[in-house]
């Protein structure tokens, strides 16, 4: 019963830690605009508000239905996502836009709240409970309409101000930073042209990863057999004195039981005087388990 | 339109869905191949279980058809069946699983017992590396050259997995490559075995192995697991899946699963792992240039890895004590390919000494060359993905 019970809390235990791994924590305040422009980004009603980008920066969905959004630290539960709508899930790696307009009667992604130009804005989204801040930001009174406050990677980094120019895009809706390329593989195509370098490192790395298997058992077996030798003294020091005296004095080489055994034949079956020379030749198995197909590979062991 | 020309009309339609109307040379080609394979596997006997599905895959993947009548029957049509099937190759989930078998199937006692094996292993890996370096000459991206060199490693899930994540396009010619050069070993591998070693190096008789207890064996997946995945966290899917196999079999009261893993579930995805690769190889998508250049490519890493192998173990040699040498002939099992390279490492052993067995002892290099090749899979996804 006692064991069931256990059982039944570690999985308890086990399954929360796993729904806390893939909670919303991943979710990230990612870029906002507070002075939305004409040339800005609009809504599904053409309107041109203040928005705020969210960012699922796991690598696994992240479902944002009764989570918090607001710019009031004293009312954390001032926005409801809104459950039932499909668009709440967020894939990986995703970003989902949320319109300040304050008419939250738009749709799920229209607050209930807006945001005040001129002065400091503060965001927060809170997780279900209204209590756990996930991630805040403070957007400065300084960014001006058509600016927005966003970090300089999704999900990561620094924020900084961006003004829309060739050099700091802005990205309602997508990646901060636009990978046209992958700068990993240029890295190696640049400076690592003929893969030498490529080769040293990754062999140092497969050296290493089995050096390091090999030392561990070769520590391991070493344990083991200082373990088993301690073992058997243990077992031999609980025989019978007499019993490990025999044991002691022990030779049973195959040579001197032959020896003996000749010798007491001679003796109770007398012969004549013979001149004859007996030789003893151990005979060796050449045959070895080590070889043998029972001991193959699909052999499974039982306890 | 009268009756006749109704039927007409219909039956010219039917016309241009059959393979005869949209067959092209390609196909044709690609369907010998498959032919050829499906001989090279009941005829030669070369790697059965996986040459009849890739070969029979191979003959499915290239039945012409009309690929604008949107049918969804093809592997890359969204839907399709065999797209479903297929999803576990692309996806990368059918080689962890095949992992997983191969881990519930291996015994690691020879490498328990003498470690210094893993060294060899590890050093075959050279061939993955030494093809990079050939397909960057040639001309492929850093990502492709790396999912290319794999084929090196000798193990065709490792090659799925990685080529799926890298490479993508050139996936089909990889499998393929890796999974025919594997069945080709035992021509591959004899000769530079033979070129790299003398008569007397072939006839060294090494020491069995010291007997090696059931908690020193169930250690080894647990510790293994975590020392390799600490070191190449992107190997995880395979290091832990293949250390995750030998657990359930060598703990002693999984056998059940142990059994499963082993048998039912290898064969499932094995099944399903050959036909999707060769139905994967439609002639459209596989008969480029790119493919005649992996092809080259795989054979070079092949022979580069078995001669590393073998190559290291004389290096060793150099500064092992008299009584603890090495036979060269296992350094070929250093790829992974098991358990074929070691029966080759077995039978060369056998031909010079027929009282020589070396299977065991190269079992060792054998499955440290699985480990190798995932780690190696690992660091070339660690760096280029």
């Amino acid at each position: 019963m006692i064991k069931r019970l256990f059982m039944m809390l570690a999985l308890v235990v086990a399954a929360g830690l796993a729904l806390s791994a893939q909670s919303r924590g991943a979710l990230r305040i990612n870029e906002v605009m507070v002075q939305n422009t004409d040339q800005g980004f609009t809504d599904e009603y053409g309107k041109h508000s203040a928005w705020i980008e969210l960012f699922n920066s796991n690598f696994g969905p992240i479902e944002i239905s009764s989570i918090y959004l607001t710019n009031d630290s004293t009312r954390p539960k001032l926005y409801p996502v809104p459950m039932g709508d499909v668009n709440t899930k967020i894939p990986k790696r995703q970003h989902v836009v949320f319109f300040a307009d304050g008419e939250p009667n738009k749709g799920t992604f229209h607050t209930n709240f807006e945001l005040t130009p001129g002065q400091d804005n503060w965001i927060g989204i809170y997780d279900a409970d209204g209590l756990t801040l996930i991630d805040e930001v403070v957007i400065p009174a300084s960014v001006l309409p058509g600016q927005s406050w966003a970090r300089t990677e999704d999900g990561q980094g620094q924020w900084a101000l961006r003004t829309g120019g060739n050099d700091d895009y802005i990205t309602p809706s997508s990646a901060n930073i636009i990978k046209d390329t992958n700068h990993k593989i240029e890295d190696f195509a640049e400076r690592d042209a003929n893969g030498f370098g490529m080769t040293v490192m990754a062999m140092c790395i497969v050296f290493s990863a089995l050096l390091v298997l090999c030392l561990s058992f070769y520590g391991i077996g070493k344990i083991n057999s200082i373990i088993s030798r301690r073992n058997k003294a243990v077992a031999h020091g609980n025989e019978a004195p007499e019993l490990a005296e025999i044991r002691q004095t022990q030779h049973d080489t195959g040579e001197e039981i032959a020896a003996i055994a000749m010798a007491l034949r001679d003796h109770l079956e007398a012969h004549d005087a013979e001149s004859t020379i007996l030789t003893l030749k151990k005979i060796r198995r050449a045959y070895s388990p080590w070889s043998s197909k029972i001991y193959g590979l699909r052999e499974l062991p039982h306890r | 339109m009268d009756f006749g020309d109704f039927l007409l009309k219909n039956l010219r339609q039917f016309w241009e869905l059959t393979g005869f109307a949209n067959a092209e040379w390609g196909n044709i080609i690609m369907l010998l191949v498959g032919l050829f394979f499906i001989w090279l596997a009941i005829k030669k006997n070369f790697e059965p279980m996986l040459l009849v599905p890739i070969g029979f895959g191979i003959l499915i993947g290239n039945i012409p058809f009309n690929t604008e009548a949107g049918l969804e029957i093809g592997i890359y049509e969204e839907g399709s069946v065999l797209n479903i099937l297929y999803n576990g190759v692309s996806a990368g989930w059918y080689p962890p699983l095949i992992f997983l078998g191969i881990g519930a199937m291996t015994d690691f006692s020879a490498l328990i017992a003498n470690p210094k094996l893993m060294l060899i292993g590890a050093a075959a890996q050279f061939g993955i590396f030494g093809a990079y370096m050939v397909a960057l000459a040639i001309g492929f991206a850093p990502d492709q050259a790396g999912a290319i060199a794999i084929i090196g490693g000798a193990d065709g899930p490792t090659a799925i997995f990685l080529s799926s994540k890298l490479a993508p396009n050139l996936m089909g010619a990889i499998a393929v490559s890796a999974y025919s050069y594997m069945a080709l070993v035992p021509v591959i591998q004899p000769p530079l075995m033979r070129l790299f070693t003398t008569k007397k190096e072939r006839l060294i008789k090494m020491k069995p192995a010291r007997a090696v207890r059931q908690n020193e064996k169930i250690i080894f997946p647990i510790v293994g697991m975590l020392l390799t995945c600490f070191v190449v966290p992107s190997g995880i899917p395979l290091l832990g899946m293949l250390f995750f196999g030998n657990l359930l079999r060598e703990c002693g009261v999984t056998t059940r699963l142990a059994k499963t893993a082993s048998n039912a579930l290898t064969d499932i995805v094995t099944i399903l792992l050959g036909m999707t690769v060769g139905a994967s190889t439609q002639a459209s998508q596989f008969l480029t240039p790119s493919t005649i250049f992996i092809f080259f490519l795989g054979f070079m890493a092949f022979i580069i890895a078995s001669s590393s192998g073998v190559l290291f173990v004389k290096l060793f040699n150099l500064v092992l004590p008299k009584d603890k040498k090495i036979n060269p002939l296992i350094g070929n099992a250093g790829v992974s390919a098991v358990p074929m390279s070691a029966r080759i490492s077995n039978n060369i052993g056998l031909e010079y000494d027929p009282s020589n067995y070396l299977l065991m002892h190269a079992m060792g290099p054998n499955v440290a060359g699985v480990i190798g090749s995932a780690v190696a899979a690992g660091v070339l996804l660690g760096f280029l993905a």
